[in-house]
């Protein structure tokens, strides 16, 4: 037998004592967790804060109401696209570009 | 080897702990007493051979204990065993209290010299208690990882991928580990066999 496997051995005979000198709490110790468990138990789970709890509603609003504004455009000029005609300006688009840029010479512009 | 296995796992007709852990959550203090009977010696012990100090360990488990009281009410019932969970964070807080103790001096395991007394005779004539203390003072110079991993598969009964799972690495990782803690503990239990009282045994005999 090789001096290597009497080693194994060795540890081996070594770990089964450890295995049945098993380090064990006191009872005085078990018992002062099982009180705390029943602490613990009694204390009601914390409910969220109710500043969260807007704070979260108001993220949701407002990403909710993005995108639904964005889809309901979507919808409105699918289904109905007389009504988006009927909200443009009449007209060409000189005057509505007049508008934004007052005091420019927009005729002179184009005729560039 | 007593499989780890079957002090996790419910008894047939028992309430698995994840049971004993949603009761709980909604205010049965009975089965938070439970919980803490199944597994408090478990963590217990498994703490105190890792650190070597059971003041030490009582600390470790009441921590753990109050984070699994903590997390009770949001455990998802089939994601992990309860027990797994709690074996987790004790052995990170282990960990944690091993890294504070850095000043500890550390024994140089390379350094130490070839063996003078052949250490399978010395251990036969230990007595059983002697032969525990022996491989906790062993097990004491091993690094903080080695050991985990050795006092969990060897003295805690744990397969490699149990504690794969429970430090959070691979199964090779754990074999590696296991591996060099042994070589190292060996190289430990002749380098320090003055102080394991080797030498006195070998005169008493």
């Amino acid at each position: 037998m090789t001096g290597n496997s009497r080693d194994d051995i060795a540890l081996e005979t070594l770990f089964e004592a450890g295995r049945s000198e098993r380090p064990l709490p006191s009872g005085e110790f078990l018992e002062r967790m099982a009180a705390r468990a029943d602490e613990a138990a009694a204390r009601p789970a914390p409910a969220a804060r109710p500043v969260l709890r807007l704070a979260w509603l108001g993220r949701v609003f407002a990403a909710s109401g993005l995108s639904g504004a964005a889809a309901l455009g979507v919808w409105i000029g699918f289904v109905m696209p007389e009504a988006i005609d009927a909200l443009t300006l009449e007209g060409d688009d000189t005057v509505a570009l007049a508008t934004f840029l007052p005091g420019t010479d927009l005729e002179a512009i184009l005729d560039e | 080897m007593e499989d780890n296995a079957a002090l996790v796992a419910p008894r047939a007709g028992e309430v698995p702990d994840s049971a004993l852990l949603v009761a709980f959550a909604n205010g049965d203090a009975q089965a938070g007493r439970q919980l803490v009977a199944r597994l408090g010696p478990m963590l217990f012990g498994c703490a105190a051979r890792v650190l070597g100090d059971q003041g030490e360990a009582e600390d470790v488990v009441q921590e753990t204990m109050l984070r699994l009281w903590k997390m009770a009410p949001d455990w998802r019932q089939g994601e992990a065993k309860v027990s797994t969970w709690a074996y987790r964070v004790t052995m990170n807080l282990c960990t944690d209290r091993l890294r504070q103790r850095r000043a500890r001096p550390q024994v140089a395991l390379e350094s130490v010299a070839e063996p003078a007394a052949d250490l399978a005779s010395v251990v036969e004539l230990m007595t059983a208690r002697q032969r525990s203390e022996t491989l906790d003072a062993a097990l004491s110079v091993l690094p903080d990882r080695q050991r985990q991993a050795v006092v969990m598969r060897h003295l805690e009964g744990f397969s490699n991928p149990e504690i794969a799972e429970i430090m959070d690495i691979g199964v090779e990782a754990v074999e590696s580990l296991t591996a060099r803690g042994k070589r190292a503990l060996k190289k430990a239990l002749y380098g320090k066999r003055e102080e394991l009282g080797f030498e006195d045994d070998r005169k008493q005999s």
